[in-house]
């Protein structure tokens, strides 16, 4: 392999009871500076989370822990020696293995071959030795204590999964420092539980865990240290028991966060939508069906949660709502005591039922066009000046939902993709606004937003909804339905296996419901 | 043997090394009379081909000939243009259509079969048809392309190929139809089997002697395309379609239907380019006409700033591109004079990579990435050195070529040992 490695100079050979000591690391890039003389120390032994809001500059110090990155600026330490990775597999050979948010599997390939991807082993004649491999793998999976079938194509499985065939590689390589960003965020509660233990197994084996994350909760229950970064600067690291989660988000956004609750009662309206004994077969599978029997009201000014697990089939229910799935479920859909049977979304727009989709980059977010672009694609035609596209009306028309949902953006000329997750969804829900909707679905709104803009994002839908809309909201954190919704629906395996309202929604009665056979 | 330098390989697979976030937005770069940077940076490189072909040329004919030699430019520019722009709708909607140097046979065809059938005297005797007949013939062709491109439509949509596979068929399929096409009716309407059909109609002559009934051609369509693309609804949705497929569905917009248009327009403008074809050429000939140009297309869309994955392109761009790759392709013509057309798709191919890395020669200056790294840089410096040696000794003798394969490796061992310096500090 490489002979162009690090400078590995040995300075102290001592055993320094840090993992890791990142001191003075200083980052740039063009026009911004995302890390400015940040210092991180972890132990050995210990999880330590790391937390900041989005652009805080997690990510590029985990880049350049784990060598994808140089500093500009700074000292990087590891096991007491001073250390210059010129690439990840310098820092692999350091024995740290960062599971990147954005899974990095080729998702064609069984389990095994991407576990052992660019560390093939060879047997006789050189070629692949696939037994040798998956047995390995195999031991793996039983330490994290999970059933994943080595032979299994990639892809097929499930996010949770995936991410164990991360950590799966990680241990593979040995690695006494292991690094997850943001874990969880596409995680269902039960994976994530999964996830604690397999951590706190790892931990028990003598790993160093790095865990950035938004989730306080998950933090507190499993971080020993935590470090708060803002805006590329070192915050504060604290020990967990000395701190609460008050005030880490304080740090976090620099402000106190008061616990926003929308408890005020809204107005209820009239009965926006109605629908009964729906259903979606899934011939394929063994269940038959994604959705069983479904039953439920909407009304004007309320707002529905549809909690669940993922698998249960939320999305799949909006998309039957907007005409975005297949065209074969059964059952009646009324909007205001007319049948309808959406065959394209373009349908239930024209119906005034608009819907904010799930995977914002991948579903919902047009990278070519600018902010007003993004936000006006909906309701072009009423930017037309005698027959032709006016930029000028465009921008007048995009500029009133962009005010409206409070997107910070420099212009309307800004590209789409250089604002914040929280920004970017405010556009996308400013588009459909322009769109005059009576219901509002929005499919996990906030996932992979920081803390300020979901407060935000909380603010802008009880408004909406105090104007009369009617939302159908999903999510993965439950304590934003309890924030959000006067009644919440729970699916379990396609079935609606509770409807539940605010006062007597706990978060132990809907994963009660959630798990329900 | 060094391996691929993972840090370097790790950052130019993830783009742009800005930071989640935090980056501040970036604006939209500013036009200037219209055109973007690398629009004006094209017009340059015209003018600087130009410039050099007139001097470089032994004959000088820009200089003796002004007018001859700008009107075989602009002949050339029109009819490359005329279906670049249908690439152009096609590949920013995001599909690419492989088919249009074949539908430009086909299309000829089809107007010469029409007429041959309507007026055979006629066509035998190389006598006028009469502008009833042509008209016929036309829209018969303009017709044909609007089915060829609900068929690429129905094949894209419906049996869900890729754009790729879908044209790829119909590019060896339409010119064998145009073939097959051609024989049987000659031999049904003549009685002998004939390869192609001549077409000398005054009303074809008139087009053929006249550059600029093509340029206007040329010039309505890029202004209408141009209108398309940027203000009309249609126009956006075709953007939209090209940048997130999905997400275009998702909002509302009838995908199925914008990629009808798009496949349509290729065709279409693609049959235009045939009757002119036709008309330059006084002939019908399915076998030979408009063979490999649908590549040429491509890349005067690509040199003018279209992006492969959708999304991203401007009318003024491939109108630029069209001009520059014919610039090119006619100053070789110009100097090495005597069967140029052997050395048009090398120097399309060479056109095409440098006017692509040119839009990255701003990272490779400010030490980004590497032109020459690792192994592959290694092999590719003496690879380079004998094409431009083979290259150099085809056109300049022997002595030349060695001399200019010598001179091109040692630039080339430099550029790599101040790029592994750079590095290294």
């Amino acid at each position: 392999m490489s002979q162009r490695t690090s400078g590995c100079i040995p300075s102290d050979m001592s055993t320094s009871p840090f993992a890791v000591r990142m001191l003075g690391i200083t980052k740039r890039f063009p026009g911004v500076v995302a890390l400015d003389d940040v210092t991180l120390e972890v132990r050995r032994g210990e999880v330590h989370a790391i937390c900041g809001e989005n652009g805080a500059g997690k990510s590029t110090l985990m880049k350049i822990l784990s060598g994808v990155y140089h500093p500009d600026a700074g000292v990087l330490e590891v096991d007491g020696r001073d250390t210059r990775f010129t690439g990840t597999r310098d820092a692999e050979r350091a024995g740290i293995a960062i599971i990147h948010q954005e899974l990095a599997l080729v998702e064609d390939l069984p389990v095994a071959a991407n576990v052992f991807l660019g560390r093939e082993r060879r047997g006789a004649l050189g070629l692949l030795d696939d037994s040798s491999m998956a047995e390995e793998c195999s031991s793996l999976f039983s330490q994290l204590d999970c059933a994943v079938d080595p032979g299994d194509r990639t892809g097929n499985l499930r996010v949770g999964d995936q991410q164990l065939v991360e950590i799966a590689k990680a241990l593979s390589l040995d690695a006494s420092i292991v690094v997850m960003d943001e874990p969880t965020s596409a995680l269902t509660e039960v994976e994530s539980a999964r996830l604690e233990r397999t951590i706190q197994r790892l931990v028990a084996q003598g790993k160093t865990i790095l865990y950035i994350s938004h989730k306080m909760d998950e933090v507190f229950r499993l971080a020993d240290r935590i470090t708060v970064l803002r805006d590329g600067r070192h915050v504060k690291t604290v020990d967990t028991t000395a701190t609460s989660p008050r005030e880490i988000t304080g740090w976090m956004v620099g402000r106190d966060i008061a616990g926003h609750d929308f408890h005020g009662s809204r107005p209820r309206g009239d009965k926006l939508l109605e629908v009964r004994g729906l259903s979606l077969p899934w011939p394929e599978h063994p269940r038959g069906y994604r959705l069983n029997d479904i039953s439920f009201d909407l009304h004007a000014g309320e707002i529905v949660g549809i909690a669940g697990l993922m698998g249960a089939g939320r999305t799949e229910l909006l998309e039957v709502l907007f005409g975005a799935g297949d065209d074969t479920w059964t059952g009646s859909i009324e909007l205001r005591g007319r049948p309808v049977r959406f065959r394209h979304p373009r349908e239930a727009c024209e119906a005034r039922v608009a819907m904010v989709t799930e995977d914002r980059k991948r579903l919902g977010l047009f990278p070519d066009l600018d902010v007003a672009g993004n936000v006006s694609l909906c309701a072009l035609r009423e930017a037309l000046r005698n027959g032709l596209l006016s930029r000028t009306a465009e921008e007048q028309l995009a500029a009133g939902p962009v005010r409206d949902t409070g997107v910070k953006t420099p212009g309307l000329h800004a590209t789409i993709t250089g604002l914040s997750g929280g920004n970017q969804q405010k556009c996308i829900i400013g588009r459909w606004l322009l769109t005059k909707p009576e219901v509002l679905l929005l499919d996990d709104p906030t996932r992979g937003i920081d803390v300020g803009a979901k407060a935000e994002l909380y603010t802008l839908i009880d408004g909406l909804c105090r104007q009369g809309l009617g939302v159908i909201l999903t999510s993965s954190e439950l304590p934003e339905l309890l924030t959000l919704a006067d009644r919440i629906l729970v699916l379990a395996e396609g079935r609606l296996t509770a409807e539940l309202a605010r006062a007597e929604a706990t978060e132990a009665r809907i994963m009660e419901a959630a798990t329900a056979g | 043997m060094t391996p691929p330098n993972d840090a370097h390989s790790r950052r130019s697979s993830e783009g742009s090394p800005a930071p989640q976030g935090s980056a501040a937005p970036r604006l939209r770069r500013t036009a200037w009379l219209g055109l973007r940077p690398a629009e004006w940076a094209l017009v340059a490189a015209i003018v600087v081909a130009v410039l050099l072909t007139g001097i470089v040329d032994s004959n000088h004919s820009y200089f003796r000939l002004p007018w001859q030699s700008l009107t075989d430019i602009l002949r050339n520019t029109a009819l490359l243009g005329i279906f670049a722009l249908g690439a152009t709708v096609v590949i920013i909607a995001g599909g690419i259509d492989l088919s249009s140097g074949s539908m430009i046979a086909l299309s000829g065809t089809i107007a010469a079969t029409t007429m041959l059938a309507l007026a055979p005297k006629e066509i035998m005797a190389f006598k006028p048809v009469g502008p009833a007949v042509v008209g016929v013939g036309v829209l018969a062709a303009l017709l044909t392309g609007f089915l060829v491109g609900t068929l690429h439509t129905w094949l894209i949509t419906a049996v869900r190929l890729p754009p790729f596979i879908a044209t790829l068929a119909t590019l060896v399929g339409l010119r064998s139809f145009a073939r097959a096409l051609c024989e049987s009716c000659t031999l049904g309407v003549v009685g002998t089997k004939s390869a192609q059909i001549n077409v000398s109609d005054p009303i074809f002559k008139a087009i053929r002697d006249n550059v600029w009934i093509p340029v206007a051609v040329f010039a309505l369509l890029a202004v209408f395309t141009w209108l398309l693309l940027t203000r009309t609804v249609l126009g956006r949705h075709i953007h939209a379609l090209g940048g997130n497929e999905q997400a275009a569905r998702l909002a509302g917009i009838r995908t199925e239907n914008v990629k009808w248009f798009a496949y349509c327009f290729g065709a279409m403008t693609a049959a235009l380019a045939g009757l002119f074809y036709v008309a330059n050429e006084s002939v019908a000939a399915p076998v030979n006409q408009g063979r490999g140009h649908e590549l040429n297309a491509i890349a005067a869309a690509v040199v003018g700033g279209c992006s492969l994955s959708g999304g991203v392109g401007t009318v003024p761009g491939t109108v630029l591109g069209a001009i520059f790759l014919r610039v090119v392709i006619d100053a070789v013509s110009k100097i090495i004079k005597t069967g140029a057309d052997v050395y048009e798709g090398l120097i399309v191919g060479v056109v095409v990579v440098i006017a692509v890395t040119f839009s990255q020669l701003g990272a490779l200056a400010k030490g980004g990435t590497r032109l020459l790294p690792g192994a592959i840089g290694l092999c590719a410096i003496p690879t380079l050195s004998l094409l431009t040696g083979a290259l150099a000794a085809m056109t300049a003798g022997r002595n030349g070529g060695i001399a200019t394969g010598v001179g091109a490796l040692f630039l080339l061992g430099l550029l790599r040992v101040w790029e592994s310096r750079r590095s290294t500090t």
